[in-house]
């Protein structure tokens, strides 16, 4: 899955390079250039890949490391090092 | 009228400050981290509203009135690809590990990570002196933002000049920052974040339906297009002022949120690592809110202001022009100012924090100063700051896009190191003091072609561009050359050191 997610970011990274529209004045809605339009779906299809990777490779070790009784936390750390 | 509502959003905020120092048990982990305890949303709203400045709505408004359409793609769809990334990969790591050793700062860790009381001592100016230039972004926009706003008198006299602006909004700031520490910021840019994408959506419709001059939105939406598509300001619906490896390389600048320090902090509030799922989900989402009026705001304006309207002007007159109640102007002022001022609250905690736990802890002694003493000094630390970027802000005129996109490049630069810190165990400090010390004298190099349009012109013949692409490629590729290479000539850190931040990791993995 991991594999699937990076290339989909690699394929967004690829479309945000709309060079097919670089000096396209069609409008979407009538109102929406369409340059301006394709980068709001950009910003959309982003957040739809980072949810498929939230929901598919996920680190949840992080949270368990803390959630052992004999964790290692040591909130007085290093600050006074 | 105007004047009254703002005056009174910033007495809300006082009182945030004040309501937030009820709360506040005086140590430093509560001070400046609230205890470790922001839940999902809240961690969400506070790290957007951090990201999101004076240059997501004044610079990015001014910016698109005169470069077009392209700033989105520049900044705002690259930051959704890139800061869910850097959240993902690097926030929650980040995290694990500051709750695993106690880290306050982003130095503490690198200190710890590289056992050197050197890197704090080479990094900590760097950071102060990015972190005053983003301060120094907010100051200005704010100061440029309230004059315009609020017009001026029958003898031509601002109502609010931009000394008084910049002071004020300085002033609130640091009193709610100062009194509630990291409690009343997380609040505080939860609200103001709330604030300003709600009072934005209302800023959007009442412009729009203003520019367009008709009461049907979508009708008036079109007509202030249609007023852009045929006057002389067309090409700003289109990228045809903006360079192809220009725009391609802008990927780069977003990954400054690796390497903001007051980032870095939000991320050590939250309560657990799975808090993060909601803010890379929707923090692409999040800036297409903020940015999309924002940049349709500018191409309109194109079409509208005088071409020699001030970039930074840009979104206060328009606001000033189109809303005709004057409550309305004075609430979606106060939505600009929430989203200017719910970044520098962080900026403002986290210099102070790293002030004191990472030069003054470090190099007096933990026992030589008691916990509130060390909190005073971070806050007189912060005023000496402050005090800078207001000076630098009354003498420059620099647009505020202008100013960030530099800042960004810096912090953006530095990212190498946090990613070797987390994921290459072969780093050692040497690689990384060299890393840093690289990208210290690039950007102060290049610092003066930002403040001077003469010397750009002089040197690249227009934009501050590198054989067409933006200098942040310089600046990143010179600073991971330099990492690896330094690393690679010097010696392997010791095992112990790897083991105590890999450790964990490897059993996890195995």
């Amino acid at each position: 899955m991991k594999w699937l997610i990076l290339i989909l970011i690699l394929a967004l990274s690829i479309l945000h390079h709309d060079v097919w529209w670089w000096t396209s004045e069609e409008r979407i809605m009538g109102f929406i250039p369409i340059g301006l339009a394709w980068h709001a779906f950009i910003s959309i299809a982003a957040s739809a890949v980072w949810a498929l990777a939230v929901l598919t490779c996920w680190p949840d070790e992080l949270d368990k490391r803390f959630e052992e009784p004999a964790s290692t936390t040591a909130e007085s750390g290093s600050e006074g090092e | 009228m105007v004047l009254g509502i703002i005056i009174g959003y910033f007495c809300f905020l006082l009182g945030l400050g004040i309501f937030g120092s009820r709360l506040l048990k005086l140590t430093s982990g509560d001070y400046f981290l609230a205890s470790r305890g922001i839940g999902p949303f809240m961690l969400l709203m506070s790290i957007f509203g951090t990201t999101m400045t004076a240059f997501a709505l004044v610079g990015s408004t001014g910016a698109t009135y005169k470069l077009g359409i392209g700033i989105y793609g520049k900044m705002a769809s690259w930051s959704g690809i890139v800061h869910s990334a850097v959240f993902f990969l690097i926030g929650a790591k980040v995290w694990a590990i500051g709750k695993e050793h106690g880290y306050m700062t982003q130095l503490s860790y690198l200190r710890d990570r590289y056992q050197s009381n050197s890197l704090p001592l080479v990094l900590f100016p760097i950071l102060v002196g990015f972190v005053t230039v983003y301060i120094l972004m907010g100051v200005m926009g704010g100061g440029a933002f309230l004059e315009a706003l609020l017009g001026k008198d029958v003898e031509g006299t601002p109502n609010m000049p931009k000394w008084l602006g910049m002071l004020t909004i300085c002033g609130v700031v640091m009193f709610y920052v100062f009194w509630g520490g990291m409690r009343a910021t997380a609040w505080a840019n939860t609200i103001q974040t709330l604030v300003f994408m709600g009072t934005g959506v209302v800023a959007f419709y009442v412009i729009t339906k203003g520019a367009g001059g008709v009461d049907s939105f979508f009708e008036a939406a079109s007509k202030a297009t249609d007023a852009v598509a045929n006057s002389d300001a067309s090409n700003r619906m289109t990228r045809a002022r903006i360079g192809k490896g220009e725009f391609a390389t802008y990927f780069l600048i977003p990954l400054s949120v690796g390497m903001f320090p007051h980032l870095f902090q939000h991320w050590l509030t939250a309560k657990k690592a799975s808090n993060f799922k909601l803010t890379v989900i929707a923090h692409p989402v999040c800036i297409l809110i903020t940015w999309l009026p924002c940049c349709l705001i500018g191409m309109w304006a194109a079409g509208i202001l005088p071409a020699e309207t001030p970039s930074n002007a840009v979104l206060a007159i328009m606001v000033k022009r189109f809303s005709s109640s004057e409550v309305l102007r004075g609430i979606l002022g106060a939505g600009v100012l929430a989203a200017i001022m719910s970044s520098m609250d962080s900026q403002f905690l986290c210099i102070s924090s790293m002030f004191t736990n990472d030069i003054v802890v470090p190099h007096c002694g933990k026992d030589k100063y008691s916990e509130k003493q060390r909190v005073w000094m971070g806050r007189i630390f912060v005023v000496i700051v402050v005090a800078a970027c207001y000076i630098i802000g009354l003498i420059s005129n620099k647009s505020v896009f202008k100013i960030g996109v530099w800042c960004f490049s810096g912090f953006s630069s530095l990212v190498p190191i946090v990613v070797a810190a987390l994921y290459w165990k072969r780093s050692n400090r040497q690689g990384v003091i060299a890393s840093a010390v690289s990208v210290a004298v690039l950007w102060l190099g290049g610092l003066a072609f930002v403040f001077s349009d003469t010397l750009t012109e002089q040197v690249f013949g227009g934009k501050f561009l590198i054989a067409g692409l933006h200098p942040v490629t310089a600046l990143i590729s010179v600073s991971t050359v330099v990492l690896i290479a330094v690393t690679l000539m010097t010696s392997p850190p010791d095992e112990g050191l790897v083991e105590k931040f890999f450790g964990a990791q490897d059993s996890e993995s195995e």
